[in-house]
């Protein structure tokens, strides 16, 4: 196993040289009479022969019932002219007899100027390149595929390791089971791991593949998780996969013995939920306690103002009908000196002709009627 | 004297309507050779009144919109190079004048404000080495707009003080507006004419020399000013916290001038207490640089004027 299937099986069958006009092919395959899901490689080299041209090429396997194939590796030159490819595929047949392996070949011509053009393009600019595309038919490689021993489930080399946590349970609990198939060989992927009459509940999942396809084979680890579950104790029947190893032609056998499961009795009742979760919708007026609290908060600080308002409105109408500060301040003035004083610091201009008066009276020797101007200078400011 | 000062508001009555205050104030500082600050919003007459003022004592008038990018060679000249002759010549500036409007003052840098500010004290312009006397009278009219705060170099306070007077230009009564509104759309403003000479108007400042003040008014005036330093010293607590700095003793100086002109304006040859108190918001108004308490509360420098006026008993 540890040796290349390539070179324990590199038995050239097929050399096909075919003059093309342009360039020239060349396939080989690794073994062309395997065993049904036994590893193939094939390689094709297609080489340029005509210098004039730039040449590209567009190669894969036809799909078919028949076989499985995977693409192992693609080199190519980066010349123009004289390309060189080499295309390396790994196949699986998958039924025994004749296999016919058809193959899509085009050869996409073009010419200096037009790849001189695509590769002025840019990111936002995208120039294709264009090119004369001929289908190139290739005529079919053939397979002999040997059918396996009969009851045969897996091709390859396999390891089988199985993990069980515990072995008892309470009713209807489950109890996981893990079953792993490793090695290398056709992937152990299988429809049915366990025996067909189970006498339990049975939960699987999808099995976890983990595959590498190399020039070797395929390496591959399946994990097939599952969970067991009964009302009483059962047992799971072993489990016998047989394999059939090619390179050494030989079956063997992987095995998980017979597994016994303890379950205990539980109360049935106990096991029904009572509880509803989540609660029974129930009418909710809560957004009516919201809107009426927000109406009345509204309607407090609406009146709040408003008063606020009206209050303002009030005093400021009460201080100018009942005070007068200039006012009260003349009606306070006992003398000549006292009112002149005050209007000099009040506004001297607009009360001139009473100022002239209080000076005559105060420094002109002039007699005046003191109350007489202070009553002029009070009807003034009303 | 007085007839040709009445002749004077006559005359000065055909241009401008109302706006007694603002010719008073300018008769005073014509008078006592101070320089005046004007605060109004825009169209109150102010270019009108000192355009009328020049062409009734027959003065020279030039006008000065203050701006961001003037420099002061603008204002003050600049000697010009002369390529036929290879000679500098003086260009003088609008500085050379008698009377001079300076537009919205407080729009133009410091540098510029800085420069006319110091021909207003020193009333005379130096230009490359060359010194030149300004021809008196020289008045400066200063506007300020109180409502366009955006983009303006406000006036420092030591700037300020060089102004013997801050008038504060109020709108029109709906009378005189009416009459302005009639008289503007019939265009039937009468033509000022000249009724004062430079001669008669050095007369009349020689004349305010003449008007007696007591002794006890001139205490008066000291302790108004110094009861803008010192209120608690005059029973004046109340106004402690609202006043950063007081009055200058330029203050004291242009006070005393102004109420002595007030007196003149108003026909008497001696000053009465009311005389200092008509002019004494004008003077101090902004020279009392209020505190930041007194700003946040909205107490004016004309209230903390008239808290001193009413405490300080008149003599």
């Amino acid at each position: 196993m540890k040796n290349s299937l390539g070179k324990l099986f590199l038995i050239l069958l097929c050399t096909l040289w075919l003059d093309a006009e342009d360039f020239k092919h060349h396939f080989t395959l690794s073994n062309t009479s395997p065993y049904v899901k036994e590893a193939v490689i094939m390689t094709l080299d297609l080489n340029q022969t005509n210098r004039d041209k730039v040449l590209f090429f567009h190669f894969t396997l036809k799909k078919s019932p028949d076989y499985e194939f995977h693409r192992l590796n693609v080199k190519e030159t980066e010349e123009h002219h004289t390309a060189q490819v080499h295309y390396e595929y790994l196949i699986y047949p998958l039924r025994a007899g004749e296999i016919q392996l058809h193959f899509n070949l085009i050869q996409k011509a073009t010419t200096e100027e037009n790849l001189a053009y695509s590769f002025s393009g840019d990111r936002d600019n995208v120039k294709g390149l264009t090119t004369v595309d001929t289908q190139i038919d290739l005529p079919p490689l053939t397979l002999k595929a040997k059918a396996l021993p009969k009851g045969t489930s897996l091709v390859g080399d396999f390891n089988l390791t199985h993990s069980l946590k515990t072995n008892k349970a309470k009713a209807y609990e489950p109890l996981p089971f893990q079953v792993t198939i490793t090695g290398s060989g056709y992937p152990p992927l299988l429809k049915d791991l366990l025996p067909k009459n189970i006498n339990f509940t049975l939960f699987k999942e999808k099995p976890i593949v983990n595959a590498v396809n190399s020039s070797q084979g395929t390496s591959s680890t399946v994990i097939y998780p599952m969970a067991l579950s009964h009302s009483k104790s059962f047992d799971l029947g072993s489990i016998v996969l047989k394999v059939f190893n090619p390179k050494t032609q030989k079956s063997y056998k992987l095995k998980v013995p017979k597994q016994h499961f303890d379950i205990s009795k539980v109360d049935v009742k106990s096991l029904v939920d009572k509880i509803d979760s989540p609660k029974p919708l129930q009418s909710d007026w809560s957004w009516l306690t919201t809107i009426l609290t927000s109406l009345l908060s509204y309607l407090v600080v609406f009146a709040a103002g408003y008063l606020t308002a009206i209050t303002l409105k009030w005093k400021k109408k009460s201080t100018v009908q009942t005070s007068d500060p200039l006012k009260e301040k003349i009606e306070a003035c006992k003398d000549e000196k006292a009112l002149l004083q005050l209007l000099m610091a009040t506004d001297s201009k607009a009360y001139a002709s009473s100022i002239e008066k209080l000076e005559k009276g105060l420094y002109g020797n002039a007699k005046i009627n003191f109350n007489n101007v202070k009553q002029e200078i009070l009807e003034k400011i009303i | 004297m007085n007839q040709k000062i009445t002749q004077l508001k006559q005359e000065l009555s055909k241009a401008v309507i109302g706006q007694e205050t603002m010719i008073e104030g300018l008769l005073i500082g014509l008078l006592c050779d101070g320089h005046i600050l004007v605060e109004g919003v825009p169209g109150l007459a102010k270019t009108t009144t000192i355009n009328a003022f020049s062409k009734a004592l027959g003065l020279d008038f030039k006008r000065i919109q203050f701006t961001p990018d003037l420099l002061p060679s603008d204002i003050i000249g600049a000697q010009i190079y002369n390529p036929q002759d290879h000679s500098f010549s003086i260009k003088k500036g609008p500085l050379f004048t008698h009377l001079l409007l300076a537009d919205e003052i407080n729009r133009a840098p410091a540098k510029v404000q800085s420069a006319l500010l110091e021909v207003m004290q020193e009333r005379q312009v130096t230009i490359a080495e060359e010194t030149f006397k300004l021809e008196s009278p020289f008045l400066v009219m200063a506007t300020q707009n109180p409502i366009e705060q955006e983009g303006v170099y406000a006036l420092p306070e030591a700037q300020l003080d060089r102004f013997m007077m801050k008038i504060v230009v109020e709108h029109n009564s709906e009378e005189e507006e009416l009459e302005i509104m009639r008289k503007g759309a019939s265009k039937s403003f009468a033509e000022v004419q000249k009724v004062l000479s430079i001669e008669e108007l050095h007369t009349l400042q020689k004349e305010l020399e003449k008007i007696h003040i007591d002794k006890e008014l001139e205490q008066y005036i000291v302790h108004l000013i110094s009861a803008t330093r010192d209120p608690a010293k005059f029973k004046l607590s109340s106004i402690t916290e609202s006043i950063m700095f007081g009055a200058s003793p330029r203050a004291s100086i242009d006070l005393y001038k102004a109420a002595k002109a007030k007196a003149f304006l108003r026909g008497n040859d001696f000053v009465t207490p009311a005389d200092i108190g008509y002019v004494v918001h004008d003077v101090l108004r902004h020279r009392i640089v209020l505190s930041y308490e007194a700003r946040a509360k909205g107490v004016s420098a004309d209230e903390i004027i008239s808290s001193i006026v009413e405490t300080l008993p008149i003599p």
